[in-house]
């Protein structure tokens, strides 16, 4: 196990690491994989929505509202520069489940 | 009032409740003595030209964690545990059970551990819950890990301090030989309880979420304090030495020195950094309970020495043999007449229901509870029973589900 960085006194030892990463549980170790990965986005997504409520709660105290959040209508420029970002999140996130793979990974190329 | 005044302080009830409240202000005059390098001596709050987390006050005793995101994460890991035990964790019983039912197999059917993992082999769809669950403990673990492993510096400092303060004292055994049935990764914590410096804080932090789905919430210790107000006392009423062995982060300890005041209060554990921890925390608390790093089975006290032995789900984590040797300590230590109180599951034997053997399986294969087994093979309560303890009976579990094992020292 990696040591923190520091040069203190640390009163651990070593320990013996569990292989919970080696583990396989759905059959295949790609979807493993996935689900952690999902999980962790999941984490990720849900501490970025609480950092917003904090923002909101703190900036309402300063006279910006929840009220004005969710009264706020973009400008024109704006709602083109949001609906950009919005394909480009939606294509770059889900875009792949629009690929539906066919063939085998031992084939060769196609005749073409 | 100065620091080391207030930490001095015996553990009374107005102490206590002072600190219960959440003082913001006693938790930032502790952390301002703290020298931390890039700091401006004797300054209270953010730690400056470091790596230093802010002070975010307490929520009751619980010092909140040093930041935003990582008490967001932790939110999150505990949410999704509940989900997973309202939802996820109930549709994988539903394919064990549909697994059951196109084998031919009683859903009360005693099983061995061997013929539960044939069995769900033919479905990995039944170990999605279980994936999800350790995803989920791994998220629990690494964030806490990563961000107490940033601001090292900071918080050994600060441990390094808190060892030399008062009022419980606090002794370390850095040249003790750790067993190597000690050094494994229980729950998949990252460096168990003795290889990771922060392995207090980090079990501290990452239990919390533990009790949400059966018992509810427990950054109070409300769980622990629950478990000390229900210790008996033995029948001469007589309190003065009390001992909680495997005493991981402290809150059983620190609960029964809230509850016995009076009393000499010790928590013993394996793991130089969980006791270190325990001390800071209960020294936080201005709490006089004891921490020692020792071993459970060779706790080096003198015989007869404490009313009331107790400890906390620490024996289905060490091997069968070695819970043999903890008694034959807790029965020297205790002294006649005294209480013996070990709390932990029931004992379940080596054939249960599918179902129930499955999750004893996945939870001691793959949340590294390496013991666990070995444990249900045994009887706790029998072992007990047979090293100079008298059962008392019409005892009450502490916990809720768990064994019932109220003990009284012969003569």
């Amino acid at each position: 196990m990696a040591a923190p960085d520091s040069k203190r006194p640390t009163y651990a030892t070593e320990a013996i690491p569990s292989d919970v990463k080696t583990g396989m549980f759905l059959g295949n170790p790609t979807l493993d994989s996935l689900v952690s990965c999902v999980i962790a986005m999941n984490a990720e997504m849900w501490s970025m929505r609480r950092r917003m409520k904090v923002m909101e709660a703190v900036m309402a105290k300063k006279g910006v509202t929840t009220d004005l959040i969710e009264k706020y209508v973009p400008s024109a420029a704006e709602k083109v520069a949001w609906e950009q970002d919005r394909d480009r999140f939606v294509s770059l996130t889900l875009g792949a489940l629009a690929d539906q793979g066919f063939r085998d990974f031992s084939t060769d190329f196609p005749k073409r | 009032m100065h620091r080391r005044e207030l930490l001095g302080l015996a553990a009374g009830s107005a102490l206590v409740a002072h600190t219960l409240q959440g003082d913001i202000a006693q938790a930032q005059e502790y952390f301002s003595t703290i020298s931390v390098p890039g700091a401006a001596a004797g300054k209270a709050g953010p730690v400056t030209g470091s790596k230093g987390p802010l002070h975010r006050g307490t929520d009751g005793r619980l010092l909140r964690m040093g930041s935003l995101d990582l008490e967001s994460q932790q939110d999150f890991t505990l949410g999704f545990r509940q989900m997973h035990a309202r939802q996820i964790r109930v549709a994988a019983n539903n394919a064990f059970q549909r697994l059951l039912e196109a084998e031919g197999i009683d859903p009360a059917t005693p099983m061995s551990v061997e013929q539960v993992r044939e069995l769900v082999a033919k479905d990995p769809a039944i170990n999605f819950g279980v994936k999800c669950w350790l995803s989920n403990q791994q998220i629990t673990w690494k964030t806490l890990r990563d961000y107490y492993h940033q601001n090292a510096d900071y918080y050994l400092a600060e441990m390094e301090a808190a060892d030399k303060s008062g009022p419980g004292a606090l002794v370390l055994s850095p040249a003790m030989t750790i067993p190597d049935y000690a050094r494994h990764e229980i729950h998949i914590q990252p460096g168990g309880y003795v290889g990771d410096p922060f392995a207090g804080h980090i079990y501290h932090y990452g239990t919390n979420s533990f009790y949400i789905s059966q018992y509810g919430h427990n950054e109070q210790d409300e769980i622990h304090r629950s478990m000390a107000g229900q210790m008996p006392i033995p029948a001469d009423g007589k309190v003065k030495r009390i001992l909680d062995m495997g005493c991981g982060v402290g809150q059983l300890t620190v609960a029964l020195k809230e509850r016995f005041p009076d009393a000499e209060v010790w928590g013993i554990d394996v793991g130089g950094p969980m006791v270190r921890y325990s001390h800071m925390r209960a020294a936080r608390m201005g709490i006089g309970a004891n921490f020692a790093q020792q071993l459970a089975e060779d706790t080096g006290y003198p015989d007869n020495h404490f009313d009331i032995v107790t400890s906390y789900i620490m024996h289905h984590e060490m091997p069968a043999d070695v819970t043999r040797q903890v008694i034959a300590e807790a029965q020297r230590v205790t002294r006649p007449g005294g209480v013996y109180y070990p709390i932990d599951f029931k004992s379940g034997g080596t054939r249960t229901n599918p179902r129930q053997m499955y999750s004893r399986w996945w939870d001691h294969r793959w949340n590294n509870e390496v013991w666990s087994l070995e444990y249900h093979s045994m009887s706790l309560t029998d072992e007990v029973a047979q090293r100079g303890f008298t059962q008392v009976q019409n005892a009450t579990a502490a916990l809720p589900g768990f064994g019932v094992r109220h003990f009284v020292r012969t003569a």
